[in-house]
């Protein structure tokens, strides 16, 4: 899996974040190539959605550096709503717009940000939609629909900017169980089409099955970077035996 | 004339419609006009201040900016502060008589009235639109902030037109509010409804009849804006419910047909 050779879309080096006096993130080190999907496990509080958070810079680092492409994003002169375009973002909460429709949402950005023509904006937004199987419900404003609908709708709307890599942060937390399992599909379909993602999960079976890198965290580092055969089937550290059979027993 | 005279106070009534009924809506008018002028000015004054109190300022921000965007911060406290804290009656006269004392400008007493109300009105409505900014779920920010927004364009897309229709109460509430309280105005005589009313209650000294008939009035104008203001809330909130558009796989045996009319709560 891991071919040295391959340029580095993303590199992240000695990244920490303090919230105040606390120390969240410790020298967190890991990089993502151009198709890795890469599952990032942990307990709650464990630091996986600050650094997730930390890479599309929601949350300035205290230190580090984040390499997108060869720069720093940090450094000043770095245009971060440019890189935002190219790093997209899917929130546990959803946050559609909720003063737009599920199509309008989706277009906000192509016509807002990347300056398309509405009609071009449109057809973006429609080809996202159909993909995660919202198009029927484009003219819905988000509190009509359900949780489901509105984390594909909310999928649509990322990948409408076309980002080069897309970060979910916990996307199936906030669902009925019920729920799961079109998002779950949805996320499948995207990892199978190769495209570059980081997910921030609770859903161990998504994890082993789809990911092909698995990262375990704890107390704000890295305590496991491999694949999902390695991680889940032969764990190195303690803490991530002790983690994992706590989820196989519940599962 | 005096056999003439009204006896009852129905006739007062009917007698001082007849004869200020004219003067009397004249100010109304005026009344109305100070009101939603400057209810609508003071809106945009309390829009510019409210966004710019909202302006985050990161460790990104360069050093000129975040001094610069002190001094403006203070400079729009110290505004809201002063506004709010003193009576709009003060105003009136401070502007009125200061303009002339202080800035030898000599402005009309209506030019001097819309001032007062609407820089009134501004300061209360900078805190109403800082609280409907802040009001707005930090998720809506940090999605458009994710897929590229910078602060202006999420301002102007995403949490204003969620923010002004939280606020819309609160503006009807500042109409009303201004609809009556311009009748302090008539200290720098203004003749607004208030004015008309007191020269003409002057006149036969029947204070009881004529503002009998104000108070209605008032309260006609008082009441028409607030069933408007919320038929305006009503219509921004939206339809209720949503059309599914056409789905070539929708059921063949019509119990879901095309275009039927689901969801909604």
């Amino acid at each position: 899996m891991a071919t040295a050779k391959k340029q580095p879309i993303l590199e992240v080096k000695h990244l920490v974040k303090y919230f105040g006096e606390r120390e969240i993130l410790k020298d967190i080190d890991f990089t993502v190539e151009q198709g890795n999907v890469i599952s990032v496990i942990g307990a709650s509080g464990s630091g996986k959605s600050t650094m997730l958070r930390c890479i599309n810079l929601l949350e300035m680092p205290t230190s580090g550096e984040i390499v997108f492409e060869g720069k720093n994003i940090l450094d000043l002169s770095n245009n971060i709503a440019l890189y935002r375009t190219k790093v997209g973002m899917v929130f546990q909460s959803f946050n559609l717009f909720s003063n737009m429709t599920v199509l309008q949402n989706c277009m906000a950005s192509p016509v807002t940000v990347l300056k398309r023509k509405k009609e071009e904006a449109r057809q973006i937004a429609m080809k996202y939609l159909e993909k995660v199987g919202m198009e029927q419900y484009i003219n819905a404003r988000p509190d009509q629909l359900s949780g489901g609908q509105k984390q594909r709708v909310a999928i649509a709307r990322a990948l409408a900017i076309k980002p080069q890599i897309l970060l979910f942060d916990e996307p199936t937390s906030a669902l009925d169980p019920q729920m799961v399992g079109e998002v779950l599909g949805v996320m499948r379909e995207l990892a199978e089409e190769g495209l570059t993602m980081i997910i921030v999960t609770h859903e161990m079976a998504f994890a082993r099955d789809v990911s092909t890198r698995v990262i375990y965290m704890a107390d704000g580092v890295i305590v496991e970077d491999g694949t999902p055969q390695e991680v889940f089937g032969n764990p190195k550290n303690e803490k991530t035996k002790d983690f994992l059979a706590r989820f196989t027993q519940n599962a | 004339m005096a056999a003439d005279m009204p006896t009852t106070f129905f006739g007062w009534v009917v007698f001082i419609i007849n004869q200020y009924g004219s003067a009397l809506l004249q100010g109304a008018g005026v009344t109305l006009m100070l009101a939603i002028v400057g209810t609508l000015i003071g809106c945009i004054i309390g829009l510019l201040v409210g966004i710019v109190q909202t302006v985050p300022v990161t460790e990104r921000t360069n050093t000129g900016l975040k001094i610069l965007n002190k001094i403006v911060q203070f400079i729009f406290a110290a505004y809201v502060e002063i506004f709010r804290g003193t009576p709009m009656i003060v105003q009136a006269m401070v502007v009125y008589y200061g303009s002339m004392a202080v800035f030898d400008i000599d402005m009309s007493a209506m030019l001097a009235g819309f001032l007062v109300v609407s820089v009134n009105t501004g300061a209360y409505m900078a805190e109403t639109v800082r609280g409907g900014i802040i009001s707005i779920d930090k998720g809506q920010t940090e999605a458009a902030m994710a897929i590229g927004m910078n602060h202006f364009q999420t301002m102007y897309t995403v949490v204003l037109p969620q923010a002004l229709k939280n606020i819309m109460p609160q503006i009807g509430n500042n109409l009303i509010i201004n609809i009556k309280d311009t009748s302090v105005l008539n200290v720098i005589s203004v003749t607004e409804l208030y004015f008309a009313s007191k020269s003409a209650a002057g006149v036969y000294y029947r204070y009881f009849e004529v503002f009998f008939v104000t108070c209605v009035i008032y309260f006609i104008m008082t009441f028409a804006a607030s069933r408007l203001l919320r038929y305006f809330e009503k219509r921004m909130a939206g339809s209720a419910d949503y059309q599914l558009v056409g789905d070539p796989m929708a059921d063949p045996t019509g119990i879901f047909p095309n275009n039927t009319k689901m969801g909604g709560k």
